[in-house]
C-alpha cells in the first residue's frame, strides 16, 4: 500500500516536472546560467576578445569611482524611480476606481486604457519622437518651440511621462481585479452604517487592496530601476547624459565602448540587482509594518 | 548527385551596371552626369569540384544597391574559383557587437569588415591575421594603395586590413540657394572666411515653418576635427596617449565652428528636428555642410531635385586639414583557410573590382592606379572627396580610447550649444575627462 502510494507520488512529480520543463530548461540557460556567469564576469577584466582573467574586486572598485555612475546613473536612475512609480500606481489606481464604477461605455474606456501596455515599447518610443520633435504636435498645439529630447531639462521628464503613459494601463488591470474581489457585502455594511464615498474609499477600498498596492509598487520600482528600451531608442543616454540610467550605462561599458568593459559592466549589473533587492525589502517592510490585512 | 561532380546553377545573380556617361551640353554649363541603372540577370553552369573550400564572410549592411554590388562581385568571384564558396553573411543592427560576441565565442567569419575606429583592438589582441606574407606571395605590393590607407592599418609594421574603399568630408553647397543669394559657387581655394561670409549671405529665417540656414554645425566628432587640424592642431598626441583638445588651436576651431549658431547663421541638426545634415541639405534648409561621399547616393535616391556641387572643405588659418573614414577587409586569425581568404580579399580589392565600386558612385577606391580614372574626370564632386585624401586628411581615429574621446568631442560641443557654457571651459572639461579614460 506504501509502495503504490509512493509510486504515485513520484509518477505525480514527473509527470509535474514534464509539464513545466519547457519554462525551466529556458529559464536555467537563459536566466540562471547566464545570471551566475554575470556574477562571475564582475570579477574579471574581460574585453570579449581575450579570455576573462580573475582581478578580484577592481571591477567593482572603478565602479564606483566613475563618475559617469555615481554623477549621472546613480541619481538619474533614482530620480526616475521617485518620479514614476507614485504618479503611475496613484493614476492607475484612480483609473481602475473609475473603470470600477457602472459608467457609459465602460469597456470601450477599458480597452483604450489599455491599450498603450500591448503596444511595443519601441513603436510608442518612435511615436513620442514625433510628438516632441521641434516641429512635432505638442509644440504645434501649445505653441512653443522647445525641443524637448534634445534639452537636458527636459528630455527625462518626457521619458517618465511616456513610461506612466504606458505602464499605468497594465497596473489599471490589476488594481481592477483587486477591486472586484472586494466582497459588495462590506460595501453594503458601509453604507448601513452611514459611511460616505470619500469615507468608503480610503477605510474601505484602500485597505483591502493593501496587497494589490504592494504588489504593483514593487513590480513598478523593479520595472523602473531597469529603464532601458525607451532611452535607447529614444536619447540614447544623451544629451549631456541627462538620461543615462544605471542599465543604460551597463550597456555602454559592455557594448558601446571603444575597448569592451565588460567586467566592470557586470560588476554594475550586481550592484544593480543588490539595489533593487535592497529597495524591494525595505519596501516590504514599510508597507507590511503599517497595519497588514492579508497575506498575498 | 549521383554523378562525380555537382552541377551548381546559379539561378539569379544581379549585377548592378551603373554607366556613366558625361555630355558637356554649352561650354559654360558644367559637366552633367547621367546615370543609369540597368540589373542584369546572368545564369552561367559552372563545375564544382567535390571538395570546396568554405570562406564565410561579413560585414555591415548599409544599403540594399550596396548589398548587390558586393554580391555580384563574389558570383565573379566564384566563377572564376569554383574550388571556393563563399558564404556572405551580412550582419543588420550593431555590427561590431555582433562581431565582439562571435569572436569571443570562436565562431566569426574567415572575412570580415574591420573599421579605422576600432580595427587595432583587435589586432592587438591578436584577432586579426597580419596579411604580409599572403601579399608578398601573392605579388601585391603595399605601394598599389593609397599611402595613408595603408598606414591606417598597419599596427608594428604589420598591415591587417585592405583598405576596401574610403571617403573624406567634402563641402556639399545648394546650388539653387547661392543663386538665390546671388553668391558665386564656392571653389577649392576658400577659406574660413569666405565660409563665414557665404553663411551669412544664405541665411535666410524669413520662413519659420521652413529656416534656410547657411552652414550647419552638428555636434559631431565625425566633423569638428577638421577643423582642429585646419587650425593646426590635433585631437591626440602621436602616440595616443594623450588628448590636445585643451590646446589653443583646437580651442579656436571650437570656437569658430560654433560661432555661425551663436551668430544665427548656422544650426545644429536638431534645431531643424532632425537628427542628420544629410536631410536638411536634401531639404534645402542648410545650403552648405561637410559630408562624405555617402550623401551622394542618399541625395540619388532620396532628394532626387536637388542641384549641387561639392568642394574640398573650405582651408583654415593653418591650411588643408580633412578626415579620412575608411574599412578594411580584415582576415580572422583564426581561419583554417588564410590562402582562400585570402584569395577572396585579393579579387575584391583587384583594380577590376575597385573599378565596379568607384563607378556605382557608393565609395572611393583604395587603389592609387584609379587616380585617374576616367570615373573620376567625368564626376568632379566625388572627385573632391577623393583628392581630399591628399590634402591634409588624417584617419578618424584616436586610440583605445576612442569611443571616449568622441563623446567627450561632441559632449563639450552640445554643452556650448545647449548650456552656452564657455568654449575654453568646455574643451578643457573635454580633455580632462578624455585624461581620466586614458588611466
Amino acid at each position: 500500500m506504501a509502495g503504490s502510494i509512493s509510486r504515485r507520488k513520484i509518477f505525480e512529480a514527473i509527470n509535474g516536472y514534464l509539464f513545466i520543463s519547457p519554462w525551466l530548461i529556458i529559464f536555467t540557460i537563459f536566466s540562471i546560467v547566464s545570471l551566475l556567469y554575470a556574477v562571475y564576469l564582475s570579477f574579471t577584466s574581460y574585453n570579449l576578445l581575450k579570455p576573462p582573467q580573475f582581478w578580484g574586486l577592481e571591477g567593482y572598485r572603478r565602479v564606483f569611482q566613475e563618475e559617469l555612475f555615481l554623477k549621472k546613473a546613480l541619481p538619474n536612475t533614482f530620480k526616475y524611480v521617485l518620479i514614476v512609480v507614485p504618479i503611475q500606481t496613484a493614476l492607475s489606481l484612480v483609473l481602475a476606481f473609475a473603470m470600477d464604477q457602472k459608467l457609459r461605455f465602460r469597456r470601450l474606456f477599458r480597452t483604450v486604457f489599455y491599450l498603450p501596455s500591448v503596444t511595443s515599447s519601441v513603436v510608442i518610443s518612435l511615436i513620442f519622437i514625433w510628438i516632441f520633435a521641434p516641429q512635432g504636435i505638442f509644440n504645434q498645439i501649445m505653441g512653443l518651440s522647445v525641443n524637448w529630447l534634445d534639452d537636458p531639462r527636459t528630455a527625462f521628464y518626457v521619458i517618465m511621462g511616456m513610461n506612466i503613459f504606458t505602464t499605468s494601463g497594465t497596473l489599471m488591470l490589476i488594481f481592477l481585479a483587486g477591486l472586484q474581489d472586494i466582497s459588495p457585502n462590506i460595501y453594503e455594511a458601509a453604507q448601513i452604517d452611514g459611511a460616505n464615498g470619500a469615507q468608503t474609499f480610503f477605510y474601505i477600498t484602500i485597505p483591502m487592496l493593501r496587497p494589490v498596492i504592494f504588489f504593483v509598487v514593487t513590480v513598478g520600482v523593479i520595472g523602473c530601476f531597469q529603464v532601458f528600451d525607451q532611452i535607447f531608442v529614444m536619447t540614447a543616454g544623451g544629451p549631456l547624459d541627462s538620461t543615462t540610467t544605471i542599465t543604460y550605462l551597463i550597456y555602454k561599458w559592455a557594448f558601446r565602448d571603444t575597448t569592451i568593459k565588460m567586467g566592470q559592466a557586470s560588476a554594475l549589473a550586481v550592484v544593480l540587482t543588490l539595489i533593487i533587492l535592497a529597495v524591494t525589502v525595505f519596501q516590504r517592510r514599510i508597507i507590511e509594518g503599517s497595519g497588514s490585512t492579508a497575506e498575498r | 548527385m549521383k554523378s562525380l561532380f555537382k552541377l551548381m546553377s546559379v539561378l539569379l545573380a544581379v549585377t548592378m551596371l551603373l554607366a556613366a556617361c558625361g555630355t558637356p551640353a554649352t561650354p559654360e554649363k558644367v559637366v552633367e552626369t547621367v546615370k543609369e541603372t540597368v540589373t542584369v540577370k546572368e545564369t552561367q553552369i559552372v563545375e564544382v569540384p567535390a571538395q570546396q573550400t568554405v570562406v564565410r564572410l561579413s560585414g555591415w549592411a548599409s544599403s540594399p544597391s550596396e548589398t548587390a554590388l558586393l554580391q555580384s562581385l563574389l558570383y565573379q568571384f566564384s566563377v572564376e574559383n569554383p574550388d571556393i564558396l563563399v558564404k556572405y553573411e551580412p550582419i543588420t543592427g550593431d555590427y561590431k557587437q555582433a562581431l565582439l560576441t562571435s569572436i569571443a565565442s570562436g565562431t566569426e567569419p574567415d572575412i570580415y569588415y574591420v573599421d579605422i575606429f576600432w580595427w587595432l583592438e583587435l589586432a592587438t589582441n591578436d584577432v586579426l591575421l597580419p596579411l604580409d606574407d599572403l601579399m608578398s606571395a601573392s605579388g601585391v605590393k603595399r605601394e598599389d594603395f593609397i599611402p595613408s590607407l595603408v598606414d591606417a592599418f598597419t599596427y608594428n609594421g604589420k598591415l591587417y586590413g585592405i583598405a576596401k574603399d574610403f571617403n573624406t568630408l567634402g563641402m556639399f553647397y545648394n546650388k539653387e540657394l547661392f543663386d538665390k543669394a546671388g553668391l558665386d559657387y564656392p571653389t577649392d581655394d576658400w577659406t574660413w572666411d569666405d565660409l563665414k561670409a557665404a553663411a551669412a549671405k544664405l541665411t535666410d529665417l524669413s520662413d519659420p515653418n521652413k529656416p534656410v540656414y547657411g552652414f550647419c554645425t552638428p555636434p559631431d566628432p565625425g566633423r569638428f576635427p577638421v577643423f582642429v587640424f585646419q587650425n593646426g592642431g590635433t585631437v591626440m598626441t602621436p602616440d595616443f596617449q594623450d588628448t590636445t583638445l585643451d590646446s589653443e588651436a583646437a580651442i579656436g576651431a571650437a570656437e569658430f565652428y560654433t560661432s555661425f549658431r551663436a551668430e544665427k547663421i548656422g544650426a545644429i541638426p536638431s534645431d531643424l528636428g532632425e537628427g542628420w545634415q544629410g536631410t536638411l541639405f536634401g531639404k534645402g534648409q542648410c545650403a552648405m555642410v561637410y559630408e562624405g561621399g555617402w550623401l551622394i547616393p542618399y541625395l540619388r535616391d532620396q532628394f532626387p531635385g536637388t542641384k549641387y556641387g561639392v568642394v574640398m572643405p573650405p582651408a583654415g588659418p593653418a591650411g588643408e586639414g580633412n578626415l579620412i573614414f575608411t574599412v578594411a577587409w580584415g582576415i580572422s586569425a583564426n581561419t583554417k583557410n588564410p590562402e582562400a581568404a585570402w584569395k577572396v580579399v585579393n579579387f575584391l580589392t583587384s583594380e577590376a573590382s575597385q573599378k565596379t565600386v568607384l563607378e556605382s558612385g557608393f565609395a572611393l577606391p583604395s587603389r592609387k592606379s584609379l587616380q585617374n580614372s576616367d570615373f573620376l574626370k567625368n564626376n568632379p564632386n566625388s572627385a573632391a572627396i577623393f583628392n581630399g585624401s591628399f590634402n591634409g586628411a588624417q584617419p578618424f581615429f584616436w586610440g583605445a580610447v576612442g569611443s571616449d574621446v568622441n563623446d567627450q568631442m561632441g559632449k563639450a560641443l552640445e554643452r556650448i550649444f545647449k548650456e552656452n557654457q564657455p568654449v575654453a571651459d568646455a574643451m578643457k572639461q573635454a580633455a580632462e575627462a578624455i585624461r581620466k579614460a586614458i588611466k
